[in-house]
């Protein structure tokens, strides 16, 4: 540097610049400059804006200022600048963008004032336009950043009610619908399904089977594309992630059918989004993009163009895939410790309820009953016996389907068709499961022997069935067989596990009651021979005899009675209950009958007979104790007597009073012997003598003095000197349906002439 | 009667016409959420995404005020978010009158709303590049009277209490409806009123929303523009009362 310049006069050059031409100035101005007419016709441009937009003047001039802007920035000058500039008559920083005559956009401000007459009629427009794409580039940058931060805020909002919503969710069918509603809003697809691996899906496992679990927007022929496409297309989809699925020329190829129910709905693109656990695939969100679902706004695409997903895009959906997988997960380890618990009290109720069944029979028809209830909506069940196959049950959980199923029952025996899957659950020793409702459909066409019972399977709707045989030691009593309806979601490995369990246990008690059945059959049998059939005619005397077998489970009594005519015309009466409830019981009944009878030959006072008996008891061989109350009388007198070894008192009724009478009770028979007393009496015309064993008297609950107490009542009450009629009287009021122990009973009428034969 | 403020504005713009029924008619004004006076956190942009949001809440406004056989008057885009508010609850309203209404503004088919795509995008951008002074301007844009610039001074104003953000999803849930099946099944009477030159709602647009309500009546007004109840509130009033006086 050399100093300051010494100061000057404003120069000769600087003046002459000063007082420039004004055209120059207008012409090379650092601005454009543009006059329109009020219409937009361009009148005049300075070499500026010439400049700047590669356009020559006579390029410009005559051409509407339209021509210059962009579609978006017309709309913008016909609805906002024109309107403005005939209010205002000015308007200042707009942004507008010119485009260049190489067909790039200049960014402007535009600032403009209307030139109006007297009359404020518009002559003309004079606008000046800035370059301003720093400054629009700057304010883009600024916008575009603001948009990327809402957009980011509303993601994350998405992602928040996403969370929000499905922490609610207590189903699988909660989770689909939040997944599908907020995945479609997300993206605004048409439509949009939740399509969910079938069981578990294993990473061995290339093609799991898929099913869609809800939808909606989605037309009814594109699902049913999806779930054709399900096995292939998508599996792949499954392992590749999240993909758009386009309509182009290479899915027309591929999938023609899919590729054209989706241009016949509109669409443009299939996003599937993967949406898993951890590494556990669970399924696919399936977004249907093209139409805007109804009530939406209009898209600002132009319709039929695919839109690839945006990065932020793509990443919300993984997001929500991820978020719907892991409440699946959640809701799948609730639902399955409720259903545990579930079939745990399920399988407790049904112990409980086989516990006090009273037989076989009641058994199977209170487990179908809750079978019914709870497990499936029909339950047959089919059991080996020694006559063939029987079906004791089949229950349909709709009362009016139930003539349906009785048909099929009818129709459809089981070892009729080696088809039938209950049929070869027995044969095969194995669970046979039939899955859903098209192996149903070809199970019954298999099985069906004629048209009627096709018609009767398709009216059950059945879609699932498991038979379970009932196998113990080896030995296959039967098969349970349940079944499920469209009503009910298909059967699960769970159920299956809840029927084997059930059938393991239905099994155990088939085979307990049917040996205890077979066995109490045999001894009521025994028993029944032993007694005798009827009581001989006895001249003036009515006589009436009763067994009754105990109800429960094998019981079998050793309870008897008999009579005897002695010689000399004298008559005797037995009543005797042997110690135990079996066959031996009834087999020492039938000794003791034998010995007793064989011992009377010589007319023994009861009380002789007692200790004849008592001490002769090892002789006899006889295995058990017994009670018994020996009795003789003289037809013509009515002269008693009576002993007793342990036994309960007879009774004695006569017109309308009955008592005990006193007979004071030796031993039992077959205890250690001791003197029998006896008791002497008269029998008076018209009266009756009543002997029998205790389970007349005895009753659960009650203790046996009240029951004789009872007896003596109803006896008194029911007094007659019919001795039939007495004793249906008192078995029908004092016995129930169950009885827990046998009775004897032996009923004697003097009647006041002997009794002629036939009379 | 309950009047209804469409898009950029608020209730301020019916002062000129409302108190002349307030004579022989309970008047309800009222804000759009979002716009004017009212409560800004009440916004909310799930269920401001759509008009059936202001239609609930007129339906909630009628609910809460005990209102019944009501007049429901609708300028622009409130002309429809009143068809909505009927079809929620049509035991409320007794009478409709729709000011410059558009059941949509996009073209589709056959179908002439006045604006392509692309004249949405456009306008929706110049929207965001004039973001600061954008509400100042459209305003004048609206109500196309440049002989009384007081008013454009109120509609000003008014576009200033509105929240750019709100007023951008107002603008595209305004133009990007489509309301046309809504139009079926209006069984009330029903007033169209048309203004000429109106940008935003032309006359076919007009035409075809009356075609469509059967038993409506068509008013053409001698008013400009799209905001006559400040351009014209004597014809407006006029043509209001001529429908409801029987």
């Amino acid at each position: 540097m050399t100093g300051p310049e010494e100061p000057r006069e404003p120069s000769s050059r600087l003046n002459r610049l000063l007082d420039e031409d004004p055209a120059d100035l207008y012409e090379n101005a650092p601005m454009g400059y543009l006059s329109t007419l009020p219409d937009g016709r361009i009148v005049k441009a300075n070499r500026t804006f010439c400049a700047w937009t590669g356009r020559p003047p006579a390029d410009l001039l005559g051409g509407r200022i339209h021509d210059l802007l962009s579609v978006g920035g017309r709309v913008f000058y016909e609805t906002h600048l024109v309107p403005l500039l005939r209010m205002q008559g000015a308007v200042r920083e707009i942004a507008i963008d010119i485009t260049r005559i190489d067909g790039t956009l200049l960014p402007c401000l535009l600032n403009a004032v209307e030139v109006r007459d007297d009359d404020g009629s518009p002559l003309l427009v004079r606008a000046t336009l800035f370059e301003a794409t720093a400054r629009r580039r700057y304010e883009r940058e600024l916008l575009a950043a603001q948009r990327l931060a809402e957009e980011s805020e509303a993601r994350s909002r998405v992602v928040q009610k996403v969370v929000f919503d499905l922490a609610a969710a207590t189903t699988p069918e909660d989770v689909a619908t939040v997944i599908v509603q907020r995945g479609r809003a997300a993206l605004r697809a048409g439509g949009a399904a939740l399509v969910m691996v079938d069981g578990e899906a294993d990473d061995w496992r290339e093609l799991p089977a898929l099913r869609p679990v809800r939808s909606e927007g989605l037309s009814r022929e594109l699902l049913r594309r999806l779930k054709e496409a399900a096995g292939s297309r998508l599996a792949l989809e499954l392992a590749q992630g999240l993909r758009s699925i386009v309509l182009d020329a290479r899915l027309r190829a591929d999938q023609p059918q899919l590729a054209a129910t989706m241009a016949a709905d509109g669409l443009t693109d299939l996003v599937v989004v993967p949406v898993s656990a951890d590494s556990k695939r669970l399924g696919v969100l399936v977004l249907a993009r093209g139409v805007p679902a109804r009530g939406d706004l209009i898209s600002l695409e132009e319709p039929g163009r695919h839109q690839p997903l945006s990065p932020a895009e793509v990443d919300l959906l993984w997001t929500l895939g991820r978020q719907a997988g892991q409440a699946l997960e959640r809701v799948r380890l609730h639902e399955q410790t409720r259903q545990q618990g579930e079939r745990s009290a399920f399988l407790l109720e049904a112990s409980r309820l086989m516990a006090d069944a009273a037989d076989v029979t009641e058994t199977v028809e209170r487990l179908a009953g809750l079978v019914v209830s709870g497990l499936a909506d029909v339950c047959v069940i089919d059991l080996v016996t020694e006559h063939g196959m029987t079906r004791p049950v089949a229950r349909h959980r709709d009362p009016v389907r139930q003539p349906w199923l009785d048909r099929l029952r009818e129709g459809q025996p089981p070892q009729r068709s080696p088809m039938h899957p209950g049929s070869q659950a027995l044969r095969k020793g194995r669970t046979q499961w039939v899955r859903d409702a098209d192996e149903a459909r070809a199970m019954f066409e298999a099985i069906a022997v004629d048209g009627g019972v096709r018609d009767v399977a398709r009216r059950l709707e059945l879609t699932g069935l498991v038979s379970v045989p009932m196998i113990v030691d080896g030995r296959r009593l039967g098969v349970v067989t349940f079944a499920a309806d469209r009503h009910r979601k298909p059967f699960t490995e769970a159920d299956v596990d809840v029927a084997e369990q059930l059938a393991l246990h239905l099994a155990q008690v088939v085979d307990k009651g049917q040996r205890f059945e077979f066995e109490a059959r045999t001894s009521h049998t025994l028993q029944a021979s032993l007694l005798p059939p009827s009581p001989p005619r006895l001249p003036s005397l009515a006589t009436a005899v009763r067994y009754v077998a105990a109800t429960q489970g094998v019981d079998v009594g050793g309870d008897f009675y008999d009579v005897l005519r002695l010689p000399g015309e004298q008559v005797a009466l037995v009543v005797g209950d042997v110690v135990g409830h079996d066959i031996t019981a009834a087999a020492t009944m039938g000794q003791l009958r034998s010995v007793t009878r064989a011992m009377s030959v010589d007319r023994p006072t009861p009380a002789v007979l007692i200790d004849r008996l008592q001490h002769n008891w090892d002789l006899f061989e006889l295995q058990r104790m017994a009670t018994a109350l020996f009795v003789t009388l003289d037809p013509a007198t009515g002269e008693l007597r009576i002993a007793s070894a342990g036994h309960l008192p007879p009774l004695l009724c006569q017109a309308g009073t009955a008592e005990y009478l006193p007979v004071r009770p030796t031993r039992m028979l077959g205890a250690p012997p001791a003197p029998a007393e006896e008791w002497t009496g008269v029998l008076p015309v018209g009266a009756t003598l009543l002997l029998f064993t205790d389970g007349l008297v005895e009753s659960r609950g009650a203790d046996i003095d009240a029951g004789m107490q009872r007896l003596r009542e109803v006896a008194a009450r029911s007094c007659t000197t019919d001795p039939e009629e007495l004793c249906d009287r008192l078995l029908a009021e004092l016995t129930g349906v169950h009885r827990a122990d046998d009775i004897a009973l032996l009923a004697l009428t003097r009647t006041e002439r002997p009794q002629l034969p036939g009379a | 009667m309950v009047f209804a403020h469409g898009f950029g504005c608020d209730q301020t713009l019916w002062r000129l016409v409302a108190p002349d029924f307030a004579v022989d008619h309970r008047v309800v004004l009222f804000d759009h959420v979002g716009s004017g006076g009212s409560d800004l956190s009440a916004y909310d942009p799930e269920k401001y995404n759509s008009l059936q949001g202001y239609a609930a809440d007129v339906v909630e406004i009628c609910r809460e005020l005990e209102l019944s056989d009501v007049v429901f008057v609708g300028h622009s885009v409130s002309a429809m978010i009143g068809v909505l508010a009927y079809h929620r609850a049509p035991e409320l309203f007794g009478a409709l009158v729709m000011v410059g209404p558009s059941p949509r503004y996009v073209d589709e088919g056959d179908y002439v709303g006045g604006f392509s795509r692309s004249d949405i995008v456009g306008l929706l951008d110049a929207l965001d590049s004039n973001h600061l002074g954008w509400s100042a301007q459209m305003a004048p844009v609206i109500m196309g009277n440049p002989e009384r610039p007081e008013l454009a001074e109120e509609l000003t104003n008014s576009f200033c209490r509105t929240a750019p953000h709100i007023a951008r999803q107002f603008a595209r849930v305004t133009f990007l409806s489509d309301n046309r099946t809504d139009l079926c099944g209006l069984d009330l009477p029903t007033l169209v009123l048309q203004c000429s030159a109106d940008a935003i709602a032309p006359d076919v647009v007009g035409e075809y929303v009356h075609r469509a309500i059967p038993g409506s009546v068509l008013v053409r007004m001698r008013a400009s523009g799209h905001v006559p109840q400040l351009s014209a509130p004597e014809e407006t009033t006029a043509a209001i009362r001529a429908f409801l006086t029987p």
